[in-house]
């Protein structure tokens, strides 16, 4: 690590810039992060009915999966603010297929991948420190100096960050914490689940978390708030340009897209914990 | 004569019992290029075949899935609840609400996606982990295969994408269900959502 001392000087620096600077811009929410795949309209009709092997499985009734379900570590939420979440549920939900969409849907059709792509990376760029500095206060030293050499590459090799040239190095992986993975970390719990119109699915730590985070964020630091609001929503409808459809197949393969959400948001939150 | 036919058979039979042999990577790569190989073909491209390229696909996950294992695992100790006749007209209709939600995307995505094998992890003998990731037009999703080894054949049981289990979020969803009805009313919701799929497909 011949770059260590560098490091160093350069995290001074940046803490020195954090303190004094300006910056943010929201958290892309509302679309389940599911990993679903983007939707086709095509060829509908019933599956054929599938045929399941007879016999065996069905009368069992004390299967080798409920034995290891006794060991699984069970995820649960409390959710006291039922109503209100319920209602802002069904807010963000109108909201994406009465605005989001279709806004993202002809901001899609006139503006060029390439274009957008570099919007999503010079958004993430700017975000920079927030997962530095989230990164420190986890102790995690070698993915907080590979986020500072990527922010270096990415705004300068990648001009001001609309390319991402760091992604060329699999080495520098990028850190992506916040501050609700922070306190997590030091043992505080979720608290609640709580749903917020326009920034979707949180809990009461993540809650406080993402209020901490916009303190290292550029764009809410925009003045005046109008101007501020814009750039974000305009991130929003950019980011949702790349996802159109993901929500879709949520609900299409949802029973309960509340509950189904919810716990989604929860296991996400999980994993990038564990992380 | 007869001892280069029996040699043939012995190979024919080896080759359909390497399936045990064959790792759990292997086996899933082994069925996911079967599809992408469906999807690719141009002889697909008209649209009115779009239906018959379709059922082949889902043909190919049913291999591929152990449907029994996830509606089991989905239901967990509310599969006590369920008769053996339940639990078979569970398993059907939800294998096919699955199937609806997921096969269009398959369908149309596979152009813009690469699926990157990342690694596979033994959890026992008979069950591993199968890590990849899709690579996206920005961005990408790590999918994790939960695989089962039954009848000598790997199948999947699970499906975490960015850490989010597919089994666990439909328990959430069907044990919130079940706290107030019953299983016969569960299947009959599951009926009435296979119906809703089926009617947004034909629009």
């Amino acid at each position: 690590m011949k770059r260590f001392p560098a490091v160093i000087a350069c995290y001074i620096a940046l803490i020195a810039f954090i303190t004094v600077s300006p910056s943010y811009s929201a958290p892309d929410v509302l679309l389940p992060e599911d990993g679903s795949v983007s939707m086709m309209e095509t060829g509908k009709d019933p599956l054929p009915v599938i045929l399941i092997a007879e016999g065996s499985d069905y009368s069992d009734d004390d299967p080798d999966f409920l034995k290891e379900e006794a060991r699984e570590e069970v995820i649960r939420i409390a959710d006291p603010l039922y109503y209100w979440n319920k209602g802002m549920f069904h807010f963000n939900d109108k909201l994406y297929f009465w605005f989001l969409k279709p806004v993202a849907t002809a901001y899609r059709a006139v503006i060029p991948g390439m274009v957008r792509s570099g919007v999503q990376n010079f958004f993430n760029n700017l975000e920079m420190p927030v997962r530095f500095v989230n990164c420190i206060l986890q102790g995690k030293f070698e993915a907080a100096s590979n986020e500072f050499a990527r922010f270096i590459v990415n705004s300068t090799e990648g001009i001001l960050g609309f390319d991402d040239p760091a992604k060329n190095y699999p080495e520098l992986k990028k850190g992506d914490e916040d501050l609700g993975q922070t306190f997590a970390t030091y043992g505080i719990g979720n608290g609640f689940y709580i749903v917020w119109p326009f920034l979707g699915p949180s809990t009461l730590r993540d809650t406080f978390g993402m209020a901490g985070d916009r303190f290292l964020k550029p764009v809410s630091y925009i003045e005046p708030l109008e101007v501020s609001l814009g750039v974000t929503g305009f991130r929003m409808i950019n980011a949702t340009s790349f996802k159109i459809g993901d929500y879709e197949s949520f609900k299409k393969a949802a029973l309960e897209p509340y509950e189904g959400l919810r716990n989604a948001y929860i296991q996400n939150r999980q994993k990038k914990v564990r992380e | 004569m007869k001892k280069v036919a029996l040699f043939l058979l012995c190979i024919c039979f080896a080759s359909v019992s390497f399936s045990s042999d064959m790792g759990p990577t292997d086996a899933l790569k082994g069925q996911i290029d079967e599809g992408l190989k469906l999807l690719s073909d141009p002889k697909y491209k008209d649209p009115s075949l779009k239906k018959v390229q379709r059922e082949k696909i889902w043909e190919i996950v049913r291999k591929a899935f152990d449907f029994t294992e996830v509606s089991g695992r989905a239901l967990a100790v509310n599969w006590k609840k369920f008769s053996p006749d339940q639990r078979k007209e569970f398993t059907e209709v939800f294998s096919e609400i699955l199937g609806n939600a997921y096969l269009d995307k398959i369908q149309g995505a596979y152009k813009d996606e690469k699926i990157v094998y990342i690694g596979q992890e033994m959890v026992t003998d008979s069950k591993a982990i199968v890590k990849t990731k899709i690579v996206r037009e920005k961005g990408e999703i790590l999918v994790d295969y939960s695989m089962k080894l039954k009848d000598s054949n790997w199948k999947v049981y699970d499906v975490q994408a960015e850490g989010i289990s597919l089994v666990q979020n439909y328990r959430s969803q069907f044990n919130e269900i079940l706290i107030k009805e019953s299983p016969d009313d569960l299947i009959k919701r599951l009926r009435k959502k296979l119906d809703e799929q089926q009617k947004a497909d034909k629009k």
